[in-house]
């Protein structure tokens, strides 16, 4: 579309002016154009470039080195460190392991509880305003504000709920525990995330056409019908959405569990981002090593987001 | 039967409103408390208000410095990205072309990257440049993080504005830079407030980048400030949740005054 407009555009200039200076005119302007541009685009490149472009490259050209803080110098070392994120680091496997699970839980309880959420808070009609409030309140505070309350109410009020009869099963070691520890750092993420996730699925909620739902009530199909073959396939985008924003954020989740269990007891509820913290900033100063689980991590980001892209191309297809 | 659908949705939503209140409540009762108090039960309402835990902490933490610290950082940040993102996100969207689209594509790929991935990297250039440890290098490295995402937003609001209020001002003797101070900046106004609201929350709400960015506990911001509390105060819940609850005020104001923009900017934001 752009393009036809410049060339009605040009048309209209090579009318107004005489044949014979129009090709050098035209260059000219095309070259004003092309400073112009530059002129526009230099403050935010020269910051992207320094803070951004430059840092991913170089993290993509160090992960081949041994580079560390010790010794001055580095060497090339071709693609040992990745191998031996693979083969010889469990800790490494174990966070990439763990974050898939965490990743898998996040993907399936974000999604089907802020999904009901809105829809029955959509239902309502005095109330939604007061509960699409108290739902989307905790995602406000940081993460590390929310991990640190908990970390209160899993070592204080847990404990003395659960001496009240109905509430037993609240009786667990919450952060001890390595087991249970995943499912506090569920809780709190899940506590936290899942507000975002339903104003999202609300506002597409909002653009479902009413007579679609009364038609097919006129049809006679009940609430549960409806939802499934009318409201469903019509938020289906959104759904999409956020399920990947959800993947590609459970990928990277650190903050919940650096405050709530640092990672702990030992290095068990250790996530990929952790270790690759803890392995050029605490641990080892191997910054070489640890930029080859940085790549790693991106290259998982990566692949998600492709095959986003491209199941939101295939519905607007289909659309 | 529709009215008893009602009833349990209600029903529902009020449960789990209960519990996603919970934790707020208690951190609230229990930061008024004496250590004590909470050793005897932490359900149970304060009997006496103690506010000396706020002081305390408040004091103690220099949590005025902090977050003055905090509002720099995000000052800086906010106006670099908008003013950067908007200056390159309309004259992208404007000029066709192969150079054009390259850049365009450039910002846009960048988006891919997790911040993780490049932290390491950007440490050592922070240092080589001599931002590292600074609160003005914080803003600035927010900005080069951030543009990408502005520009986006900007480029894709911009195809929406119509070509012939540039050209009139054009042959009314605007150059480019006028026509974007004077007539395009000015109506970019709404996808310039959803980006600021998307950025607030994210500069203010930061936690990894001053972590490894800010080494002197003068340049701490706010989130760096609330880590301390366990280190500074051990298990005193009631100084720790006090510190808490006054680091969490400023978001819960800024929900309350701008809560309709917030939900339209996170719904804008994604579905577009």
């Amino acid at each position: 579309m752009p393009q036809l407009g410049k060339q009605s555009n040009q048309m209209a200039i090579n009318q107004v002016q005489p044949k014979t200076s129009s090709k050098s005119t035209l260059s000219l302007k095309k070259q004003k154009g092309t400073l112009s541009l530059l002129l526009f685009v230099l403050p935010a490149f020269i910051f992207y470039f320094v803070f951004l472009l430059i840092p991913t490259v170089g993290a993509g050209f160090y992960s081949f080195t041994d580079w560390n803080a010790l010794s001055q110098t580095f060497h090339f070392v071709g693609f040992s460190n990745y191998i031996e994120a693979f083969k010889d680091d469990p800790d490494f496997r174990h966070s990439f392991f763990f974050t898939l699970k965490y990743t898998a839980f996040m993907f399936v309880f974000q999604n089907v509880i802020a999904l009901l959420l809105a829809l029955f808070i959509e239902t309502r009609v005095r109330t939604k305003g007061f509960f699409r409030t108290i739902f989307f309140m905790p995602n406000m505070l940081s993460l590390i504000i929310s991990a640190l309350m908990f970390s209160f109410i899993f070592s204080n009020v847990l404990p003395e709920l659960s001496k009240k009869a109905i509430f037993h099963l609240l009786d667990q070691p919450w952060i001890g525990d390595a087991k249970v520890s995943f499912y506090s750092i569920l809780i709190v993420s899940l506590w936290h995330g899942i507000g975002y996730m339903m104003v999202i699925y609300m506002a597409a909620l909002q653009g479902v056409p009413s007579h679609l739902k009364e038609a097919a009530m006129i049809d006679g199909a009940n609430p549960f019908q409806r939802l499934i073959h009318v409201t469903i396939p019509m938020i289906m985008h959104a759904i999409t959405i956020c399920a990947f924003l959800t993947l590609n954020g459970a990928f990277k989740v650190f903050d919940v569990v650096y405050a709530l269990t640092a990672g702990g007891p030992g290095r068990s509820t250790q996530v990929m981002a952790l270790n690759i913290y803890e392995e050029a900033f605490s641990n080892n100063f191997r910054y070489g090593y640890a930029n080859a689980k940085a790549m790693i991590l991106f290259l998982i980001v990566l692949v998600i987001t492709l095959i986003q892209v491209k199941v939101l191309k295939k519905k607007e297809v289909e659309a | 039967m529709k009215r008893l659908y009602g009833v349990a949705a209600t029903l529902i939503l009020a449960i789990f409103a209960a519990i996603s209140f919970f934790p707020i409540y208690m951190a609230f009762i229990n930061s008024f408390k004496t250590q004590g108090e909470i050793f005897k039960s932490v359900l149970k309402l304060p009997t006496k208000l103690h506010f000396e835990n706020y002081t305390g902490v408040f004091e103690q933490l220099d949590l005025f410095h902090s977050a003055w610290n905090t509002v720099l950082v995000t000052v800086i940040g906010l106006a670099g990205i908008v003013i950067c993102g908007s200056l390159a996100g309309y004259k992208l969207a404007r000029t066709p072309g192969k150079l054009s689209n390259f850049i365009f594509t450039l910002f846009l790929a960048s988006m891919l990257v997790p911040f993780h991935s490049i932290m390491i990297t950007l440490t050592k250039i922070a240092k080589g440049l001599h931002v590292q440890g600074s609160i003005y290098g914080l803003g600035l490295i927010y900005i080069g993080l951030g543009v990408n995402m502005a520009i986006f937003l900007y480029h894709g609001f911009v195809k929406t504005i119509p070509k012939e209020l540039e050209e009139a001002a054009r042959i009314d003797g605007c150059n480019d830079f006028q026509i974007f101070t004077k007539i395009i900046f000015p109506l970019l106004k709404p996808i310039t407030a959803t980006i600021l609201i998307l950025d607030i929350l994210w500069l203010w709400n930061d936690f990894l980048l001053p972590l490894i960015m800010l080494t002197d506990v003068n340049n701490y911001t706010l989130m760096l400030s609330v880590n301390m509390l366990f280190g500074e105060y051990n298990s005193d819940w009631p100084k720790i949740l006090s510190g808490l609850i006054i680091t969490a005020l400023p978001v819960v104001v800024f929900y309350a005054i701008f809560q309709k923009y917030i939900l339209k900017g996170i719904a804008d934001g994604a579905i577009k």
